[in-house]
């Protein structure tokens, strides 16, 4: 009998050794990999590949406890979660395989077209809260922002807010979804996406790095050729000693096939 | 104002409120029934999701949900009930019973999504399995243990002692009379207790959160230590991401209904099986 559930133990570990290829992390790149994983698969029908979401810190922290092979994410690895990685004796490769436009999104209803990078940081930060003051109607400013487990959120406060930190009480959403839908049911609503996630619900507006000498419609376009500013590439992390594990699967992506997939998601590809 | 129409004006307003809540029960189930019915057919319950999820099925969520019901009854049912069999006809009426039961109720009143940061935190990083099915299923099973207990308990106690004297009468010992006379008897009531359980289990999401739940698999999970979808956390990555949240909307609503009959078949099978065995009983 306590050979015989040995023997099944056995067999359940060695068929986890097989199931491979855990990918976690950043909400934004999720759409690619949930498409590429879709697709590797029938090019790779024995491959196993699983897709979770939850946030670029959430993807990295799982990368270092060992609960993912592996981490995406939406910002640069941080210096701290690279000391702890070495810490443990691995060391982390980093692979970019997309760039993200971020968006500036605006309700539909609201007839504003152009903002300055210093207006967006204005009302984010609480200074500016009508939106009369930057040339629209007598209405409040409504923010809504990503939660800070988010790399969107990182990025735009590092890029848009320069490091300052957003206003007290501002609205955190889960996700990318969740913030169309807030900014597409509120007439003052402001807030930020993946180029990949605007719609007709929401209203994205030309953003100037210039102090308005130009504005710059966000599309892939405008973020090719570098003149949209508001551009971040978006990366995969994984261990070194897991690079065999992994390989197959990252090396997809950066194929011409992958980046297809990462052009027909809305994203701007690498290669 | 006289006491008849006094009455007839109190009788009103009672007739209206119940009237109010079936409408609203009825309108809720109405509403995801109207608009999931137009997405639910053979490849919508038997298919991979496709292009982005706006396309395909939902099987990998329904094979998952199944998965974590039948691997949270095998951990809580016979720990559950043993656990009850215990109290009701071992542990006598001490202060440990007392304390049992206590934390038993205890352990029903927290919410759910502190099972799940447990669960996160013994399962999947303190034992070691990971995001798994093991540890979605033994999370899920410690949400359903004080329904289990609760509701053996009282199946136990529902037992007249005649039966169990009378058992001892006839020279049986303890567990002899527990295995043949009580435990049968009251395993209708049990059988309750436990379809609820599952219903409760289907219908969960924040403990599978973060202990089991994948955005996506491409294929069905080939072990217990593999990640599975979940109906209710499929709703939820449905309802809330995706580039394209419009065109995933219907996979939602079909999505709620398979979840909404799923947990309304369990209950009705319960409220079912509890009238049909405790008929059979009282014939005996």
């Amino acid at each position: 009998m306590r050979r015989l559930i040995l023997l099944a133990l056995a067999v359940v570990f060695g068929m986890s050794q097989l199931s491979a290829q855990k990918i976690k992390g950043s909400e934004t790149v999720l759409p690619i990999t949930q498409k590429a994983a879709e697709l590797y698969l029938k090019v790779n029908p024995k491959a196993q590949v699983s897709v979770t979401g939850g946030g670029s810190g959430v993807g990295i922290a799982a990368l270092i406890d060992g609960t993912t092979d592996l981490a995406q994410a939406s910002r640069k690895i941080k210096f701290d979660e690279r000391q702890k990685i070495q810490q443990s004796g691995n060391t982390v490769k980093e692979v970019a395989i997309a760039y993200d436009a971020l968006a500036i999104i605006i309700n539909p209803g609201n007839k504003v077209t152009n903002l300055t990078r210093e207006q967006v940081e204005g009302m984010f930060t609480g200074k500016i809260k009508n939106w009369k003051e930057v040339g629209g109607e007598d209405m409040k400013v409504v923010p809504y922002s990503r939660e800070t487990s988010s790399g969107t959120y990182e990025f735009f406060k590092e890029s848009v807010l320069k490091n300052k930190n957003h206003m007290s009480g501002i609205m955190s959403m889960p996700a990318n979804g969740a913030i169309i839908q807030s900014v597409k049911q509120t007439k003052g609503a402001i807030a930020y996406v993946g180029l990949a996630y605007v719609n007709k619900d929401v209203k994205a507006v030309h953003i100037s790095y210039d102090k308005g000498k130009t504005y710059v419609e966000p599309s892939v376009k405008n973020a090719v050729n570098k003149t949209y500013p508001i551009v971040r590439p978006l990366y995969f992390y994984y261990l070194r000693k897991n690079e065999s594990k992994v390989k197959a699967f990252v090396d997809y992506i950066l194929s011409p096939a992958g980046q297809e997939i990462v052009k027909e998601v809305g994203y701007v590809n690498v290669k | 104002m006289n006491k008849r129409t006094k009455q007839k004006f109190a009788f009103f307003f009672f007739r209206l409120f119940s009237i109010i809540i079936v409408g609203i029960l009825i309108a809720i189930l109405g509403f995801i029934a109207v608009n999931g019915l137009k997405v639910i057919n053979w490849e919508f319950l038997s298919g991979m999701p496709k292009e982005g999820m706006t396309e395909g099925g939902i099987f990998p969520a329904i094979v998952g949900t199944c998965y974590l019901i039948i691997g949270s009854l095998i951990f809580a049912v016979p720990l559950g009930v043993m656990a009850a069999i215990y109290t009701v006809e071992y542990a006598g009426n001490g202060k440990v019973v007392r304390f049992i039961r206590m934390m038993t109720n205890n352990l029903a009143s927290i919410p759910s999504i502190v099972f799940g940061l447990f669960g996160m935190a013994l399962f999947v990083k303190g034992l070691g399995f990971g995001d798994s099915i093991i540890a979605g299923s033994l999370t899920l099973g410690l949400l359903t243990l004080p329904i289990i207990i609760r509701t053996s308990e009282e199946a136990l106690k529902a037992v007249p002692e005649s039966y169990r004297t009378g058992s001892y009468a006839l020279g049986a010992t303890k567990l002899q009379t527990i295995r043949k006379v009580v435990f049968p008897c009251a395993l209708p009531n049990i059988l309750t207790g436990i379809i609820l359980s599952i219903s409760r289990v289907s219908g969960e999401t924040a403990p599978i959160l973060f202990t089991v739940a994948a955005y996506f698999l491409p294929s069905l999970p080939d072990s217990i230590f593999s990640q599975a979808m979940a109906l209710p956390y499929h709703l939820y990555v449905l309802a809330t991401s995706g580039t394209d949240i419009e065109a995933s909307r219907p996979m939602a609503y079909g999505t709620a209904l398979v979840l909404v009959v799923i947990v309304l078949f369990f209950n009705l099978t319960a409220t079912l099986l509890r009238q049909r065995l405790s008929k059979n009983m009282k014939n005996k």
